[in-house]
């Protein structure tokens, strides 16, 4: 019965590194979200909505934070031989099996189709656009050689995970592998990944994130108040329903 | 350190000479007097053409701009107006940072873009932290004290008074600093968050000294410059005018003195006289527009900081000086350094909310000289930092979690405190900036940046790292995540007694080049264990002063200014 399992959040027994095999508890003992969206609909912070201070921000952060929402266009860099295993990796790596999605690959490819760049290029790696071509391509061999599927997307998740792991730490060999240094790509694709999933305000909700502060700033920086009007406390072994109670509509 | 007046005082003196904090708007953030600023053409020889509107060609320009000087800024980035350019988020910030291709290489390549390279009007001191301490004294002769690095042809006394004018410039608010060369600042220390003085309690109970500051923010208010609100995106450029960088504290003034930004411009070479004696002018192109511009000049001064600097220099190559500008000794782009930046988070009972406050909030300099029992020599800095949630992301990730575990941590993220190092690595010949066979768009070569580490360098970095892993533990910490990275750029142009061992004179000038001048962090020998914008700064002011007295004569006859 995880999801009526009660927690203590102070106690840090949830986290990997503490963890038999560094490894986390199924999401599923964490509570569903109630206000807003978050990715997956899981949460630590149930009841908070970033956009409900939205009309708080300036309009410049308030024009570039929504946008984030209406990432719904075709993959313009990308093509179609691709997508299916730049999907499964933005998946695998953001751990996002279900909707809703934060739109993780057209967040990247909109990245690369604008040529936005990062600012540096290993010497021995090639141009981060060629980077990602290669590294999609790579997972298809590694799936289908090792897996003997049709491509890295048609590979069950402990699949997935597998050969991104080894991708993690440059053991990677034979075919696209070759032409990169495997282990720096993996950072070179996690870097896109982890800036497109944590620029997405539903990210923020999930992990209780206050969000942009301008012009209002933020005035209670603990101990005595840590939280702003609009910030909401971490889930707890309190009862939900309760609390949803005592904070109102 | 006698408190005294100074203590009354305190939030109270501002800088003489410099008009700024007045000449901004209260109700609008752009840079007062874009539309009205000077414009001069071409053909006409100004006094003074500097490339990069960062930390030292701003501070140059606002200087002598005031003694009559008739001045050119030519900046690759763009002219920022912050209202509607800057926003209150990480990955919209992106355009802040130097992000045009450059090659990175070596045995332990360094990062660059949002990292340490900023581009556009105001330079990369538009997304520092913050922090702006200044250097030890010490830092100026670790040949001579502790047999490494190098020693500078000048020391901190000759520093020292452009510390305090710049430091009043920024303000600078922190508490009585105990270290180096021990000083007040002028505005009194902000208060801190909780993120903050958990770690601060953390340092106490292993006595290890820390203190508030020191920060280029304002806390009171500061001519038209507000207090700081505390929002926590320093790095993402401010759009509350209460962190200092030379948009607010150095270029209103110049603009009112008649300096010229001319922005989205590319420098791509500094001409030279026939004889290839003296510096005429610099060739450059608009963004949009391949044709080759040239605004001639009577001096020029190259402020593009430690990878543009010396790649201008390289790339402008002349009979005189085939292998580039002032490199026949082939000391141009070497001995470039960076600063261990490794970080430490830690996870308590309570929420935090580490994102709340400036990053920059406690520091200590305890351990910034050489102590023989270490096993290395020179030291490192500690400092509070408090990473945004995709920083956070990467810094998980560099601990080996990503997919559910990364979750998992990232939504742990308000139980999280940061702080972070900064380790003096040693200048390194082979560490250097060289241009790569890639061009960029305008067909000038990309910088190439090696970097390798020293057995010195591992040393501090795996003691300081254990450091600052107790602090957390003292603090009770109940799990850690470290991440190794690196921050900051200095040298590449340094400045030094000969032409064998240096590029510039220490007065800046090029070797063999009277009115050729490097104006930025690219001139550093050596870099301490200390943030470089305010040293930077410095630099440029005590520049500005030799010239403008008549000590450096830009010229075998003098050069400017117009009204001298």
């Amino acid at each position: 019965m995880p999801n009526s399992e009660k927690r203590d959040l102070q106690k840090p027994d949830h986290l990997p590194n503490l963890r038999p095999r560094k490894q986390p508890r199924h999401p599923s003992w964490l509570p569903r979200q109630r206000r807003g969206t978050t990715p997956q609909m899981i949460g630590r912070y149930p009841d908070y909505d970033v956009f409900e201070n939205a009309e708080n921000w300036d309009a410049a952060t308030r024009e570039v934070v929504t946008s984030r929402l209406q990432m719904n266009d075709p993959l313009r860099f990308f093509t179609a031989e691709e997508e299916p295993a730049l999907r499964a990796l933005c998946d695998a790596t953001t751990a996002q099996d279900s909707e809703p999605r934060v739109p993780v690959a057209e967040m990247v490819d909109d990245k690369l189709a604008a040529g936005r760049l990062d600012g540096y290029r290993y010497a021995n790696m090639p141009r981060d656009t060629d980077t990602w071509r290669l590294v999609l391509r790579g997972l298809d061999e590694t799936a289908r050689s090792r897996y003997g599927v049709e491509g890295f997307a048609a590979a069950d998740l402990e699949a997935q995970e597998t050969i991104v792991a080894a991708m993690s730490d440059g053991s990677l060999t034979g075919g696209a592998w070759d032409e990169l240094d495997v282990a720096r790509a993996f950072s070179v694709c996690m870097r896109a990944i982890l800036a497109a999933f944590y620029s997405h305000p539903w990210a923020w909700n999930e992990i209780g994130y206050g969000g942009p502060a301008y012009p209002q700033g933020y005035m209670r920086l603990g101990p005595v108040s840590i939280l702003e009007p609009h910030e909401r406390p971490g889930a707890t072994s309190e009862d939900p329903v309760r609390i949803a109670d005592e904070l109102g509509p | 350190m006698t408190r005294g007046w100074r203590g009354l005082l305190k939030g109270a003196v501002g800088p003489r000479d410099n008009d700024s904090r007045y000449l901004l708007n209260v109700h609008r953030r752009d840079l007062p007097g874009q539309d009205t600023m000077a414009r001069y053409a071409e053909s006409d020889e100004v006094d003074l053409v500097i490339v990069g509107a960062g930390a030292g060609g701003s501070v140059l320009a606002q200087r002598l701009a005031r003694r009559g000087w008739r001045i050119v800024i030519i900046e690759a980035g763009p002219f920022w107006h912050p209202d509607e350019d800057w926003v209150s988020d990480e990955a919209g910030s992106h355009q802040l940072y130097w992000t045009q291709e450059r090659v990175i290489g070596g045995a332990d390549p360094i990062e660059l873009g949002k990292n340490n390279s900023g581009r556009g009007v105001g330079g990369s001191m538009v997304h520092y932290a913050g922090y702006t301490p200044r250097f030890h004294p010490s830092d100026f002769e670790t040949k001579a004290l502790d047999g490494v690095g190098a020693d500078w042809p000048i020391s901190y006394w000759d520093l020292k008074p452009h510390y305090e004018q710049v430091e009043r410039e920024l303000p600078v608010a922190g508490q009585d600093w105990p270290w180096g060369d021990p000083h007040g600042y002028p505005f009194s220390p902000h208060p801190i968050g909780e993120a903050a003085s958990v770690l601060w309690q953390g340092a106490r109970q292993l006595g290890i000294e820390m203190r508030v500051g020191p920060v280029g923010i304002v806390n009171g208010t500061f001519g038209n410059r507000p207090h700081c609100i505390y929002r926590g995106f320093c790095l993402q450029g401010c759009k509350v005018n209460a962190k200092a960088s030379p948009y607010v504290t150095h270029l209103p003034d110049a603009i009112a003195h008649g300096v010229e930004i001319r922005a989205n411009s590319m420098a791509v070479r500094v001409e030279l006289d026939e004889a290839g004696g003296r510096a005429t002018g610099v060739t450059y192109v608009r963004e949009g527009d391949a044709a080759h511009r040239h605004q001639r000049a009577r001096a020029v001064a190259v402020c593009g900081y430690s990878i543009e600097t010396p790649r201008l220099l390289l790339h402008s190559t002349s009979k005189r000086f085939p292998n580039g500008l002032g490199n026949n000794d082939d000391q141009v782009g070497r001995y470039v350094m960076v600063q261990g930046a490794s970080q430490t988070a830690g996870r308590f009972p309570q929420e935090l909310r580490m994102y709340k406050g400036p990053p920059p909030e406690v520091s200590s300099e305890q351990y910034y000289e050489t102590d023989s029992s270490r096993g290395f020599a020179r030291g490192f800095s500690i400092q509070t930092v408090s990473p945004q949630p995709i920083g956070w992301a990467e810094h998980v990730l560099a601990d080996g979690h990503w997919g559910r575990a990364l979750r998992e941590y990232m939504r742990d993220y308000n139980h999280w405190t940061t702080i972070g190092l900064l380790n003096e690595l040693l200048p390194h010949p082979e560490n250097r900036v060289t241009l790569a066979d890639d061009t960029d768009p305008y067909g000038i070569p990309v910088a190439r940046f090696d970097y390798s580490l020293t057995d010195n360098d591992r040393a501090n970095m795996a003691y300081s790292t254990k450091v600052i892993e107790e602090i957390l533990q003292a603090a009770g910490a109940q799990d850690t995540l470290t991440i190794h990275r690196y921050a900051h750029l200095v040298g590449g142009g340094r400045m030094g007694a000969t032409p064998q061992d240096s590029v510039v004179d220490s007065d800046h000038r090029v070797w063999g080049l009277p009115n050729l001048f490097l104006c930025d962090g690219s001139v550093c020998p050596t870099q301490g264990s200390a943030n470089p914008a305010l040293t930077i700064m410095a630099l440029a002011s005590r520049l500005a002063q030799r010239i403008a007295t008549g000590r450096v004569r830009a010229g075998g006859d003098g050069v400017p200014p117009a009204t001298a």
